[in-house]
Parts: structure tokens; sequence; C-alpha cells
């Protein structure tokens, strides 16, 4: 957003009108502490410690590599043990000076001492070095309690807020990316005003199935195998596909110039409004979270795809926004000064009217994010999607629907859930009061 | 008014076929064989023999009943190495492992000479007897011979199933060192020096160029797609006749097994609804009413968090609260009707009689989802009339203020609300998935979620296609209701 003169800058405007709603700023400050628990969340709840003295080498074993191998030799330089990061039972181990996690516990070790649902308040058992079950002492203690087969729940929770977070973002950057695409070219172009001769669009539009072909068609296998070995080198594989496609549609256009003669020379709008429109109205029409039920189901289980899903099925609203927004920019003058200028309508759309248009895209993407995470939690919740062996918030409140005894296996990741979606909300909805004062409410 | 109508539902057409398609294209994919779930459902009795015989009948019967045995859609886009007539390829894994070996040596010829080579190689396996070689042959021991000719059996069938260079290979010395070894598999010893030549034309005469020009097959009607709409004459209706085929799970008619659960959810969704508005429209006329008062910004408030709870919360916490011997046990756990007293032959009273405390803690979650949400539009719409020109002209012109929110106002801020109405029937259809499954009501919903989790695919293409032509009869309706409601919008 450039300034429209040298005092007055719409950006300083809004943040101002913003931080008159002392809530939201609350909330903003709150999504600042779930961002920072999220990023620092293996040093905040690990079974391994921060730093440990053991037969007098210091080590720092949460923040070295999980798998990471170390042979211990005493002061005398004799050989004691092995030690296998992550298998080692740390609090077994005779450690001369120890600093632990706030947590000490991860979100997947099961501490066998303490099985079905010890509660938060009630007796938990402990076993110190000598190897007595002891009464837990209060930096052991499960804080918020265990689940049935003995995980911390506050180390899952910590943990959980990782995987929120990031569905929200992941999730909501793919929905954006479609939606704003798709929304600026419906909106800038409307159904006349992107003209074409009539053998460029019947090339782009054979070039478009021809690369299909080729990138998705031809290349399924490859594009399986990257994915059946990892997550990136099927992203890898798909970035190939795509720029293949992207390659052969500009060849295919690039063609088209060898037959420019006669009637095919002959301009034609492309109706890309119409596309874009039936686009949104097709995939509203379908229950969203029935289709993504339905598509989780059908294939892998992976917290990437279930993101992915909710993305490609959540660009409808934001497209919505776009276009209106362009609707309305694009008779404005200073667009149609860079129209007049001579700048391609490529340059214009994206230099030039998608920063004026950002507003109430970023306010919808802010409730976007919302809701992607409440359907992250609801999938989870009944079971699906992500892999069973990925501690989420839903998937602790569906332990704690299944033992009722275990309440806090229901209040505490109900609230985290519940508190995060409010903040976001309210967030989205003070910047909408900020950023477009008409629609105060 | 009636053309605009007739005009929306043309569009209806294409809509209802993009709808249907994508739940079609979700089927095919979906992992498993139906006609494999099915037979085993069906379960026959018999030795091991007799039922590979018989049940290869019956799963044969049961692909051409169901029109698996058809090709998926009118058309197919391959390259031209591929076969059009692949899909007669009966089992679905000898498929799409032909379909690979297909894309990676580019000559189908060459594939299903290799293809009809295994399977003779196979049937030569099948012939084999255990108990004849032993009796013609004193030194071997029974179970070692069983031995041997199952893992050769074991070799030869995920060749079958198998395209990756290094596996095949691998498979194929096994094969021959399990020959050297049992001198008495020496009668198939012809058979895999063909298999193994044939694999090796399918290496030498590959011809990959094939399979960089696409080829666009053309099958006709005779396809499941156009069978699963219009029915194949005979056996099945179609679609478009009412007919939604038979679920995968227990082989029951779709439309019978929706029949059974839908009633819940409507009775559910259209009490919730109704309990909602009942609640919203007073609140967001008294908010609107006393605009910036104590009460309404405590109000807005209570709602936007209520607005940020999720349903699945709110149920699990009524259940911990109100359904749970720790706590107060008001309400049963699950279910909407105790099975030990219900007499299905009660009167439509009696029933929601019975029901009733069953359904409390339910409808409360039902309602909360749309409540919240309800009392904000409401709310928003109400303010935003309030302020408009006409008001202050009846404000001006001396009416009181009760008469201006009552008669003025609330018919117009009603028009947002109508909106939401649209989405009851579709709701009702999809169920709501998640809170019949906390409080396991047999609706939709957890019907649903079970033929989801089962990959039950003829309910999920239906269940698609009517929530699709639901959701737009539903905005269809909402359109028009408008029109009546405002006399400003007209559809000329």
């Amino acid at each position: 957003m450039q300034n429209t003169n040298e005092n007055f800058s719409f950006k300083k405007y809004a943040w101002n009108q913003f931080k008159k709603n002392k809530i939201a700023l609350v909330c903003l400050y709150l999504l600042l502490v779930l961002v920072i628990i999220a990023v620092f969340a293996p040093y905040i709840a690990n079974d391994r410690p921060l730093y440990a003295v053991y037969k007098g080498n210091t080590l720092y074993p949460a923040l070295a590599d999980e798998t990471r191998t170390d042979s211990i030799y005493n002061k005398q330089g004799d050989f004691v043990q092995v030690l296998q990061y992550d298998i080692t039972d740390w609090r077994q181990l005779d450690l001369t000076s120890v600093v632990w996690a706030p947590i000490p516990y991860s979100p997947s070790s099961m501490d066998r001492y303490n099985r079905d649902y010890a509660s938060p308040s009630g007796k938990q058992r402990y076993k110190n070095p000598k190897g007595e079950i002891i009464e837990s002492p209060s930096k052991f203690r499960h804080k918020l309690g265990t689940d049935g087969i003995g995980r911390d729940l506050a180390a899952g929770l910590i943990h959980g807020t990782r995987i929120s977070l990031m569905v929200g973002l992941v999730s909501m950057g793919i929905a954006s990316l479609i939606g704003i695409i798709l929304g600026a070219l419906a909106g800038f172009f409307g159904d006349s005003k992107l003209k074409m001769p009539r053998i460029k669009y019947y090339f782009t539009l054979f070039g478009l199935f021809m690369g299909l072909f080729y990138g998705f068609g031809q290349r399924k296998y490859a594009l399986a195998d990257g994915f059946s070995q990892n997550f990136g080198s099927g992203m890898l594989e798909m970035l190939y596909s795509i720029l293949l496609i992207v390659g052969i549609v500009l060849f295919f256009r690039l063609l088209s110039r060898l037959l420019m003669k006669g009637k095919l020379k002959e301009e034609v709008s492309v109706p890309i409004d119409t596309f874009v429109s039936r686009g949104i109205e097709l995939l509203n029409s379908i229950p969203r979270l029935l289709l993504i039920i339905t598509v989780t189901a059908v294939v892998e289980r992976s917290i990437w795809i279930v993101m992915m899903i909710i993305g490609i099925t959540g660009w409808t609203r934001i497209a919505r926004f776009t276009r209106a927004e362009f609707l309305r920019i694009r008779s404005l003058e200073f667009v149609q000064a860079a129209e007049s200028l001579g700048y391609s309508s490529m340059r214009t759309i994206f230099k030039h009217a998608l920063p004026n248009s950002l507003a109430p895209v970023m306010v919808s993407i802010a409730f976007g994010i919302a809701s992607a995470i409440l359907i992250e939690s609801g999938l989870s919740f009944l079971g699906i999607g992500v892999p069973t062996d990925i501690v989420t918030w839903g998937s602790l409140l569906n332990l704690g629907r299944q033992n009722l005894e275990a309440w806090w296996l229901i209040i505490y990741p109900g609230m985290a859930i519940f508190l995060t979606i409010t903040i976001y909300n309210m967030i989205a909805e003070s910047m909408r009061d900020a950023l477009d004062p008409r629609l105060k409410s | 008014m009636l053309k605009y109508a007739l005009k929306r539902i043309l569009t209806f057409i294409p809509m209802l076929i993009a709808i249907s398609l994508i739940a079609f294209i979700i089927s095919i994919n979906a992992p498993g064989d139906p006609v494999e779930r099915l037979s085993k459902a069906a379960g026959n009795e018999g030795s091991a023999e007799q039922q590979s015989g018989a049940s290869k009948k019956i799963k044969q019967e049961l692909r051409k009943k169901l029109g698996l045995d058809l090709p998926i859609f009118y058309m197919s886009i391959t390259d031209i190495a591929s076969s059009d007539t692949l899909y007669k390829v009966q089992d679905k894994y000898h498929k799409s492992n032909l379909e690979a070996l297909t894309h990676q040596s580019g000559n189908w010829q060459a594939v299903s000479d290799y293809y009809n080579s295994l399977l003779k190689l196979q049937d030569a396996h099948m012939q084999l007897n255990a108990k004849d070689i032993v009796a013609n042959n004193q030194s071997l021991v029974l179970n070692d011979v069983n031995e041997s000719i199952n893992q050769f059996g074991f070799e030869v069938g995920s060749l079958l199933e198998t395209s990756k260079a290094n596996l095949v290979d691998l498979k194929f010395e096994k094969m021959y060192s399990l020959l050297k070894n049992n001198p008495f598999l020496n009668i198939l010893e012809s058979d895999l020096n063909n298999t193994k030549k044939s694999r090796e034309n399918l290496l030498i005469l590959s011809t990959k160029w094939k399979t960089y020009i696409p080829a666009i097959n053309w099958y006709g009607f005779s396809n499941q797609y156009h069978m699963w709409l219009f029915g194949d004459g005979s056996y099945r209706k179609g679609l478009m006749r009412g007919d939604f085929g038979i679920s995968y799970i227990d082989s029951q008619p779709i439309s019978t097994k929706i029949w059974q659960k839908v009633g819940i959810s409507f009775g559910l969704s259209l009490v919730s609804i109704f309990l909602a508005y009942l609640i919203s429209i007073p609140i967001g006329i008294y908010s609107a009413y006393r605009k910036d008062s104590a009460v309404d910004k405590g109000m807005s408030l209570i709602l936007f968090i209520l607005y940020s709870m999720p349903s699945f919360f709110v149920g699990t916490l009524l259940l911990l609260q109100f359904a749970n011997p720790d706590n107060l046990s008001w309400f049963p756990v699950s279910g909407i009707q105790d099975p030990t007293t219900f007499d299905p032959n009660w009167g439509f009273w009696t029933k929601i009689k019975h029901r009733m405390p069953f359904l409390i803690l339910p409808i409360i979650t039902y309602t909360y989802g749309s409540f919240a949400f309800l009392s904000r539009i409401m709310r928003v719409g109400m303010i935003d009339i309030v302020s408009q020109d006409y008001i202050r002209t009846a404000r001006a012109k001396g009416l009181g203020e009760k008469k201006v929110i009552l008669k003025h106002a609330l018919r117009n801020s009603l028009l947002p609300v109508i909106t939401v109405f649209a989405s009851i029937f579709p709701m009702a259809i999809g169920g709501s998935i998640i809170i019949e499954v906390i409080f396991s009501i047999p609706g939709m919903g957890v019907e649903v979620f079970n033929s989801i989790l089962n990959y039950d695919y003829p309910m999920i293409i239906t269940v698609f296609t009517l929530s699709g032509f639901l959701t737009m009869v539903g905005y269809l309706v909402a359109d028009l209701l408008y029109a009546v409601v405002d006399p400003r919008i007209s559809y000329k």
C-alpha cells in the first residue's frame, strides 16, 4: 500500500484503528505466544534433558539430533556405555547435573508407571535412578495428566500447537495462492476483457490438454514413486510436472504465431470469469467437510495431505473476495492510468491492482485459518486423516470422549482448540473493522 | 420469476454432472476391490478347491451384476501404446500392473503375451497335486512338496502384480532355483521358459516412444458411469429413475438405507434450526434496539466466543457434565432409544416421549452450532437496516421505537437469515457427521461416516450427488424467497 500523501498512510491508519480494540491486541500477543510455543516446542516439552553432565561428559540431548548415538567414556578414559539419544531413559541415568525441559516428557513417549489415565491431581508414580518406585516428585509430575498409554497431556498440547498453527498456515497458503490468482484474473478481465487471437486461444487450450497429458498422465508413475518415497521428493516431482505443463502451454502459444492469419487472427474473448465463477459454485455446492473426509479416507494418511486437501477445497471464499475487489478496482483511475501507460496486464494486476485489494482478502484468510484449524481438529477428533502416531489437539479430545472419566483429556485440548480459533477469529474481525470502516458493526 | 427459476434449474444439470463426476473419480481411485469385499461378505462353505472354483464364478457374476466388467467412462485418454480393451481384465491389481508394464515398454502386444504366458504358468501350477507327486515318488515328504508348490505359486502370483524390473528378475531367479532344487516341478519348466522369454521380448521389443503420443478411446454408452446414471435396462434402473445401486457393505439397496436413516437427521436439523431461530431473532433484535449498551456489548462478546467454540467440544463437554456417573447422570450417553424397553409398534408420540432424554443433548449441540452464527448475522443485519433512510423516515413521522423496529426493520433484517434455512436440506442428507458420531445417533451422519471408512462408494457418490442437488435447490429456494419477501428484488 503506497502513501497517498506524505503524512497519511493507510497502513498506519489501519494499525491505529486495530490498536484501539484492546481485546484484539491481547489476541495478537496471545498469537505471538502460540507461535513461540510452536517454534520452541521441542525445548519446552522433551523427555531428554536440555543439559546434562554424565560421567564428566557435558551433553545437550534435547538440542541434538534425535537418533544421535554417543559412546560415553568416564574421566579415566574407560568406555562406559553407548547412548542412543532417543531410546535412552535419561531419568534412569546417574546424572551429576541436569537441566530438564519445563515439561520433561515428549508427546509420544509412554510413561509406563502412569498408564491408565493418571489424573493431574491424583497419585502419580515415578521410578528414580536407584530403581525404586516412589510418589512422583513435583518436577516429574504429569501436570495435566496422562492418557491411557501413559503419554503426557501437557507435552501433547505443546506439540499439538505446532501442528495446528502449521495446518492453518500451510492450508491457507495454498488456498490464498489459488484464490487470489483465480479471483484476480476473473475480476480484472471479466468475461470480455481478456482477448486473444482465435488461434492462440485454441492453441492454449490444446497446449493445456497436452501439458496435462505429459505432466500428469505420462508422469503418473514418476509422481507416485516420488510420493511413496517421502513427501519432499513427491513435491519435487510435482513441481517438475507443473513446470512441464507451463512450458508446454507456452510452447503452444508460441507455435500459434505461425498460423496467425485470416479468420484465425480475429480476436475472441476468453470467458475466464464464467470459468472461475462456475468453479466456485461447483465447489460450494458440495458439502466441504464431506468432501474432505471422503478424500482423506481414500488417500494415504499424512498431515501434509490433509493440509493440501483443506487448502484445495478452501479457496472459494478468498477468490470471491478478490474478484469483488478487482471488479471495483479495475475502474479506478490508477488502474486505468497503468493501462494507458501501456503496462502489460500481468504487471497491472500484480503490481498495481493486487496490493490495493489485499485488505478484505487478508480478513478472509484470517477467518480461513480459524476454520482450517477447526476442520483439522474435527478430522483428528473423528480419527481420520492424520496418522495415529501424531498427537494433535483433536486426537487428544477424541481420547477424552472415549473415556469420560479422564476429564482433563476433554477440557484442556478442547480449550486449546477453542482459544486458538477465538484468537484468529478475533484478529480477523478487528482487522476487518480496522481495514474497512464501512463494514464496522 | 418462473422463467428465472427454469433457467436456474437448467444450470443444475451441468453442475450435477460435474459433482457426480467428482464423486465418481474419487470412487474409482479407492483402494480395494469391491467384488472381493462383497463376496467375502457373502462367504460360502466348501473345501478349498471347490471354494476357489465356485467363488471365482460368484465373483464373475458379481462383477457383471455391478457392471465392473464395463469400461469406466464414455471415453478415456491414454497413449497409443495402451490397449483399449484393458478394462476387460478383471483383477484390479493385475489391471494396474498391466498398465504400469505398458507404460514401461510401450508395446501392448508384448505385454499381453507376457501376461498370457504368466497366466498359463499359473494354470499349469494349479494342475500340480502334491498328493499325486508323493504317491509317484515315495522318497518325498508331503509337507515339503506342498511348501515348494505353494512357494512357486506365491512367486507367480506376485509376478502378476509387480512391474518393478529388479523385483521381477528376483522372482524369476527364485522360481528357477525352486525348479532346480525340486525335480518334481519340472513339468512347469517349458511354461516358465516361455514366460521368461516373453519377459525378455518385452524388454527387447520396447517401443517407449508410443507412450508419448496421446490417444482418445471412445467406448460408447455401454460404460459404468452411463449405467450408473441410466441403468442397464434389466437389473439396474439407474440414478435417473431413483435407483442408487446397492451398498458394498451389506448388499442392501442404497435408497432403502437412506430412507431408514434420513428421518432422524432431518428431524434433528429441523428442530434445532427452529430452536435456533427462536432464540437468535429476539437476541438480534434486542442487541440492535439497544445498540452499544452494556447488554449489547456483553452479548456480542459472548456470542463471539460461543461462535468460536467447536461443536464437537461442546458435545463432549455436555456428555462429560450431564451423562457421566461422576458428575450428573441425567441423560443416557448414546443412542436414541433403550433397546430393552423400546417397542417399534408404539405410536408417534410415545416414541418421541421415549426418545426425548436421548435427544436433548444432541439437540442442544445441534442448535448451538447455528444459534451463535444466526444471532450474529441477525444483529449485524438489524443494525445495518436501522441506520437506513426509511427507518429514519418512520421515526420522523413519529412512530414509536417498538413499531419502527418490529414492523419496519424486522421484515428486512430477516433476509440474510433466509439463506441459512436453505442449508438445512443438504444438512439432513449428509447429516452432521461429528455430532452424530459423538452421540452415536443412527442417522445419515454415522451412516456416511461408516461408508467412508468402509469404502462403500455407491453410498458416498449418492450422498454427494444428492446433497449437491439439495444445496442447489436450497440456494434457488432462498433466492426465490428473497424475491417474495423483498419487493425490491426481481428476477426479470
